[in-house]
């Protein structure tokens, strides 16, 4: 497969999940600020985006919000509405490569923002909910129409690659809740803390599901992380990209794709040796911190030795030879 | 009182329209269509279009305007009402182009090998050697098949008095038979109801054609199985969807100049996520200056560089073959009779428009002094830029022009505004009579093959000649009648 389709479905794959995780998180976000009364806007800021870049941001544009920001704002490259764009620029230039289905959807998508240029607080609910409920029906889609060959496998790496990342975000926002104890913990605004973090990973079913009968922290946290049956854990959505890379480099030398390969089951084996009590002893945000370096490292390995390797003349010399003869 | 679509459409005289003969009555290809048309409301059509329109815009068949920012997408406007063309009329039309394709690339072959016909003097040295068409570089050199020209696409228009004539060819990159399969795909979806009882003839196979053809002038040396894959020049080309939708179709890569390497060896490969595969022959959809930095542009960035010295070698076909464009080039046009007559020995059984070319002084005599009566058109440009029509201009404009031909006689044709045949195509609330072209495509490849039909474009404007995407043009769906049972 062609490296530049195989490079731009892995991040169709990345941008598509992303969109789908800040749209959830930012409508759970959204309802909880409401409920509550205090503005968290800008917990997401720092989960999902550069602080920074909000400030310098906010010196040209003074009536910018932490929402706006996040959900709309174009100056954010991380933006629900930028990362959307992107997302259907790459599919325009994969159109030979998605089914027609999956296509529409996202112009469908992408016609849905065209539509609303300008930013109304009091429609975040409603936009989010709709840009959520779609990006789910283009993943569904792709799984249901497109052909389940290379091309699927680089967009499904990236989908979990993203997913991983972004669940870990998620964890990671509220990870002082499990530092040494403060009088809250354990009280009602702990456990409406947690209750937030199961909705933002949309695992609230699945949690009470197993079993649980009250809202802890620690629970939460091992669901999240170690769950072999919930699709978003951090343990699951290894596995899933340790399997479709597998798939798909199935025919990629050895030497281009040993450096991601090693990553991926490096992550895969230490997550396995770990539990729940071990992290907090040894301190999760340390953990979570090394679990999102060593993604990045993966997604380098790809990129540099896969995507964009440059291909030497031995090889093509090689190769001549092998098809004359 | 309801108004239907066609009420008072014959009033202002039908002298040169499709659906209706001079008498006011429906052409016999057109009755089935115009009776079913004649109970028709304008909410009737408007609710089709409308569902025409969200089809087209949902599945983002849209072109990219140069003129506006970048990555400024617009669907080109679709009009319901077909062109229809009897079966008797196409089997000529189609005789009459693979006749002019057969002799067009006799004529290639001879321009860049002995010269026979500029020595016999049917068409002058000059108007060949200067266009901007001919490359220099092709001398000697003969393609599979001794095909350059494996992709036309004529434009077609029925003059008044002459009948159906040639009015152009496109020889490079003709673009706009993705719109015709689309349109086709959207009436069966909108309008079934209008469909002829006995059907019109099916367009769907153009892909496989094209892909056999690409095969059929692979390279002697090619892998097996062959590979072919589509070049285009990116997302912001204003027929990247067509580059898609064909690569698509085919089942071949589409694929970017930086997606491709030539080797030590001069053979041609595409980077892919397992190494080097080899590419045997090449659809490109970017212009000759562009394919090779080497070779052509040093400044190209959407080439392949070295492709053209694995192309001298025979190691990859590239289609249409570069060079092919001396035979498109306006001012040669004029000359096309000619060389139908020259390589074939037989009349064309199209016709031309008729040509004055600035460069001979006789000609250019004629355009001066009957500037009025005439269309004055640059040779090389397309998409109906700079074209002057002389009754329409003012005073300067004209004087502007005539100064620019005298300057660049070369750079100049002229030819009488052609009264050419219009369409019922909707407009606020009724039908109204607006001209329109045709452009049926030719594939050459171990045989030619013409597809039934082509791209219809219509003027949107009233009384406008001009029928490009690019200046407001629409399009149609175009109808082949199968042969009815009498």
């Amino acid at each position: 497969m062609l490296s530049r389709v195989a490079e731009n479905l892995f991040w169709l794959g990345r941008y598509l999940e992303r969109a789908e995780n800040i749209a959830r998180m930012a409508r759970v976000e959204h309802e909880v600020s409401l409920e509550s009364g205090q503005e968290i806007w800008h917990s997401l800021v720092s989960t999902t985006a550069s602080n920074q870049l909000f400030w310098d941001t906010l010196a040209d544009s003074p009536d910018l919000t932490h929402s706006e920001f996040l959900i709309y704002s174009m100056q954010n490259p991380a933006s629900l509405r930028a990362t959307l764009v992107r997302a259907r620029e790459l599919a325009r230039g994969l159109r030979e490569h998605i089914s027609r289905e999956v296509w529409e959807e996202i112009n469908a998508l992408y016609l849905y923002l065209a539509l609303r240029k300008e930013y109304i607080a009091s429609d975040i609910q409603q936009f989010c909910t709709e840009t959520q409920r779609r990006t789910q029906t283009i993943l569904g889609l792709y799984d249901n129409t497109v052909l389940r060959d290379e091309g699927r496998e680089w967009f499904r790496c990236g989908m979990y690659l993203e997913r991983a990342d972004m669940t870990s975000r998620i964890i990671d926002a509220k990870y002082h809740i499990l530092l040494p104890r403060g009088d809250d913990v354990g009280g009602p605004f702990d456990r409406f803390q947690w209750m937030a973090v199961l909705r933002s990973a949309s695992a609230r079913e699945a949690y009470w599901r197993m079993g649980n009968s009250e809202v802890d922290g620690i629970v939460v946290a091992d669901l999240l992380i170690f769950s072999q049956e919930f699709p978003r854990s951090l343990a699951f959505c290894v596995q899933a990209l340790q399997r479709h890379f597998q798939q798909a480099t199935g025919e990629t030398p050895k030497r281009r794709r040993a450096g991601a390969e090693r990553g991926i089951t490096l992550l895969h084996l230490d997550i396995g040796a770990r539990d729940m009590e071990q992290l907090v002893d040894d301190g999760l945000h340390e953990f979570i911190d090394d679990f999102q370096q060593r993604l990045i490292e993966i997604d380098r390995s790809i990129t540099d030795d896969i995507f964009r390797a440059e291909p030497n003349a031995e090889q093509s010399q090689q190769l001549a030879t092998a098809e004359q003869g | 009182m309801t108004n239907h679509l066609l009420d008072g459409y014959a009033d202002d005289g039908t002298a040169c329209d499709e659906m209706f003969d001079p008498a006011g009555e429906f052409r016999p290809e057109y009755r089935e269509l115009g009776e079913l048309l004649q109970r028709w409301t304008a909410d009737d059509h408007l609710e089709r279009e409308e569902r025409a329109d969200l089809a087209l815009l949902s599945a983002g068949i849209t072109f990219n305007v140069y003129s506006e920012e970048e990555g400024t997408e617009r669907i080109f406007p679709f009009s319901l009402i077909p062109r229809i063309v009897g079966a008797q009329e196409w089997s000529e039309i189609e005789s009459g182009l693979k006749q002019r394709l057969q002799a067009l690339n006799m004529f290639l072959i001879d321009v860049y090998g002995t010269q026979r016909i500029i020595k016999e003097q049917v068409i002058p040295e000059e108007i060949v050697l200067s266009s901007p068409g001919y490359q220099p570089k092709m001398a000697g050199f003969r393609p599979p098949l001794d095909i350059y020209a494996h992709i036309a696409g004529c434009d077609l228009v029925r003059d008044r008095e002459q009948g159906m004539v040639v009015l152009e060819d496109n020889l490079r990159t003709p673009s706009g038979v993705s719109y015709v399969l689309e349109n086709r795909a959207v009436m069966l979806r909108v309008v079934p109801d209008l469909f002829p009882r006995w059907g019109v003839r099916a367009i769907a196979d153009y892909p496989s054609q094209l892909m056999s053809m690409l095969l059929s002038v692979r390279p002697e040396v090619s892998s097996d199985p062959p590979r072919a894959v589509l070049l285009t020049p990116g997302l912001y080309n204003s027929a990247y969807f067509e580059h898609s939708f064909l690569s698509n179709q085919m089942g071949i890569p589409l694929v970017e100049g930086s997606d491709l390497t030539v080797g030590d060896d001069d053979f041609v490969y595409l980077r892919s996520t397992t190494g080097l595969e080899r590419v045997d022959v090449i659809y490109r959809r970017i212009d000759d200056d562009f394919l090779d930095p080497e070779f052509y542009r040093p400044d190209s960035l959407l080439g392949v560089p070295g492709l053209m010295r694995a192309y001298h070698k025979g190691h990859v076909s590239l289609v249409n073959a570069p060079g092919a464009g001396v035979a498109d080039d306006k001012v040669v046009y004029r000359w096309v009779p000619d060389i139908i007559r020259f390589y074939l020995d037989e009349e064309p059984i199209l016709a031309n428009v008729e040509t004055f070319s600035a460069l001979i002084p006789s000609e250019l005599d004629h355009i001066r002094a009957h500037a009025r009566e005439l269309v004055i058109k640059p040779a090389n440009a397309s998409g109906g830029y700079g074209v002057l029509i002389g009754a329409q201009a003012s005073a300067a404009e004209l004087e502007d022009t005539l100064a620019q031909v005298e300057a660049e006689p070369r750079n100049w044709i002229a030819q009488p505004l052609l009264e050419f045949s219009s369409i019922p195509t909707f407009d606020g609330d009724l039908l109204k009579p607006r001209r329109s072209d045709l452009r049926p495509f030719i594939l050459s490849g171990r045989e030619t093959w013409v597809i039934p039909g082509g791209l219809t474009r219509v003027a949107l404007r009233e009384g406008s000649y001009i029928v490009n995407s690019s200046q407001g043009g629409g399009s149609k769906d175009t109808w082949v009648l199968n042969e009815g049972p009498d």
